[in-house]
């Protein structure tokens, strides 16, 4: 810290010069410091390789490894092992998946739901990323998205609870439509998979707007206005010239905002009800109940991460063949 | 017709604020409701909540343990992250596409799937479920951020500076610290911000992880589960204006300092 605080003060020396005036230079100068330096670029090959090892291993084992456990684990048939016995590999705890109907309904009902939340947050995103890249000028546009983002700081929990306050039966929607006499009694919008789609949809919707906000704003006007002068009204110069030009924008944020939704626990778990279970709450029980349900618990995490995996990939294979078959 | 159109898209945009915006408003108006019952109307108002949060023990010394996880957990993502993101910038190698798509893979992973994994493995590890756990879980998360943060920064940065000070005799290490690093400031704090702001709003992690003590938001979501009360407002209103303040502060000081170096 203090040396480099005086190396500050001394704007002249970037390697020091002869006799070491500068705190960079009494360390190039050090011996220790000299010979290691010598060992460590005495190759590009070894250069790269005391770069690269700790990256390597760092993804290696901390960003695969739980993943790849996550997986063995969910191959045996007990964990953690208990003292004297031994583990064995089965196939069990994926049969029970495949074998049990009541864990389907939780599963398809996330995917499902994950879906038309990330259709919603598709539509509603959609037209106020193009207000901001094309009726905004440039100064205004980094106001008025700062503006957007500023609720999205604020926490998963905090801002579900913000939606449990805004459709509770005494909540600020109902107050308002009692005082313009459209209900007598409150309309019970919690615990209802309207009351998670709000929810959810607040919590993912910015996920869905940068994407589209920057793909829109990397499209050249011009292109609108060649199309406006030979003939094309506002709608076919959306169908024809924008959506198509902004799919990959839909792409990314789709894909992202799909599997952001297929892994809430918090969020249904306080703004569901139980007719609106999701597999994420299907999974933690597993956790929750008994040390002995993990493999159990890990294999049904490998199927849904899969599934979502699958669903993710063939939707992008889909827009990318939608994309080349408009351009080419 | 365009006139039209842009009045639609103007409505649109400003209706989603009123929508980010509103819940937000109301969750913390309800924080200074003169009654335990949450809900409308508010006919009188108090700051009976905030002087109980302020005098709760248990209160203060979750936010103090939040942000210690919050403060740990970005340091070891920052240096994780900027490491990764100087080898993903500097070489092309045998592998770069496999070695970025594990890069990013933590931030890929949905919620409850990356609590599990990690749960799993901290075990696997020998890592007792606690605060060390979850310094370790949010750490691994944020690093995919920061590493594209700083990857997007450190494109920018003309090679011819480096080739300059490696003439002028600079080996490597010093060619980093005297001019990528100082270079780079500016990504790494915007970084850091966001892996604060991530680790202390995180819940599923945390509750996973965690041992005891609880988190802010393990213990928001706890508090809530037994029932509303303009209690959880206040603690909300506090944590809310906390992330707000810091997230703001740090959009001016990015873009300022974005502006002085560029």
């Amino acid at each position: 810290m203090s040396s480099d605080a005086s190396a500050r003060k001394d704007p002249s020396g970037l390697a020091g010069q002869p006799g070491g005036l500068t705190a960079w230079g009494r360390l190039v100068a050090w011996g220790p410091y000299r010979a290691l330096a010598d060992f460590t670029t005495a190759s590009p090959r070894r250069q790269f390789v005391i770069l690269a090892a700790f990256p390597i291993l760092w993804v290696l084992t901390q960003h695969l490894g739980p993943m790849l456990q996550m997986l063995r684990v969910s191959l045996t048939d007990a964990y953690p092992v208990a003292q004297g016995v031994e583990q064995s590999f089965t196939l069990d705890n994926y049969l029970r998946f495949f074998g049990d109907r009541i864990f389907w309904m939780p599963f398809f009902r996330t995917l499902a739901f994950a879906g038309v939340f990330t259709f919603c947050t598709l539509i509603l995103t959609y037209p106020v990323a193009y207000f901001l890249a094309r009726h905004v000028s440039r100064r205004n546009q980094m106001l008025m998205l700062l503006l957007l983002l500023v609720p999205f700081w604020v926490g998963e929990i905090v801002r579900t609870y913000a939606i449990m306050i805004l459709l509770g039966n005494t909540g600020a929607v109902n107050l308002v439509l009692k005082w313009l006499g459209l209900i007598d009694r409150p309309i019970p919008f919690m615990y209802t998979s309207f009351s998670m789609g709000v929810g959810i949809v607040y919590l993912t919707a910015l996920y869905m707007l940068l994407p589209l906000y920057s793909a829109l704003e990397k499209l050249p006007k011009s292109y609108n206005e060649a199309a406006a002068d030979l003939g094309a009204g506002a709608w076919t110069r959306f169908r024809r010239v924008t959506l198509p030009l902004t799919l990959e924008g839909i792409s990314s944020g789709c894909t992202l905002v799909f599997l952001i939704s297929t892994g809430f626990y918090a969020t249904p778990v306080l703004l569901g009800g139980p007719s609106t279970t999701v597999f994420a709450e299907t999974i933690a029980g597993f956790f929750h109940v008994a040390g002995d349900e993990w493999p159990t618990g890990a294999a049904f995490a490998t199927i849904m991460f899969l599934a979502a995996l699958l669903i993710t990939g063939v939707f992008q294979r889909v827009m990318r063949g939608l994309r080349k078959g408009d351009t080419g | 017709m365009i006139r039209g159109n842009r009045i639609f898209l103007s409505c649109a945009y400003w209706a989603f604020v009123l929508y980010v915006f509103v819940p937000l408003i109301l969750m913390v108006m309800m924080g200074f409701k003169d009654s335990k019952f949450i809900g409308f109307p508010i006919r009188s108002w108090t700051l009976d909540w905030y002087s109980g949060v302020f005098a709760d023990a248990e209160v203060l010394s979750t936010f103090g343990y939040s942000i210690a996880i919050a403060v740990l957990s970005t340091i070891a993502s920052v240096v994780v992250g900027t490491w990764i993101a100087v080898l993903l910038e500097r070489s092309r190698f045998k592998g770069w596409g496999v070695m970025f798509g594990l890069t990013v893979l933590p931030a890929l992973v949905p919620g409850i799937i990356s609590a599990i994994a990690f749960r799993i493995y901290a075990r696997y590890l020998g890592i007792e479920p606690g605060m060390g756990a979850i310094i370790w879980a949010h750490a691994v998360h944020n690093v995919p951020f920061v590493v594209l943060v700083v990857m997007a920064r450190l494109s920018t940065l003309p090679k011819s500076q480096i080739e300059a000070a490696r003439d002028l005799g600079a080996d490597p290490l010093v060619a980093f610290l005297r001019i990528t690093l100082p270079y780079l400031v500016p990504a790494i704090l915007g970084a850091s911000i966001f892996c604060l702001l991530l680790s202390f709003d995180d819940f599923v992690r945390s509750f996973f992880l965690g041992g005891y003590d609880p988190t802010l938001p393990v213990l928001i979501f706890a508090k809530l589960k037994s029932g509303m009360s303009p209690e959880i407002n206040a603690i909300a209103t506090v944590a809310l204006v906390l992330t707000a303040a810091i997230g703001i502060w740090a959009e001016r000081f990015t873009r300022r300092a974005n502006k002085d170096t560029n």
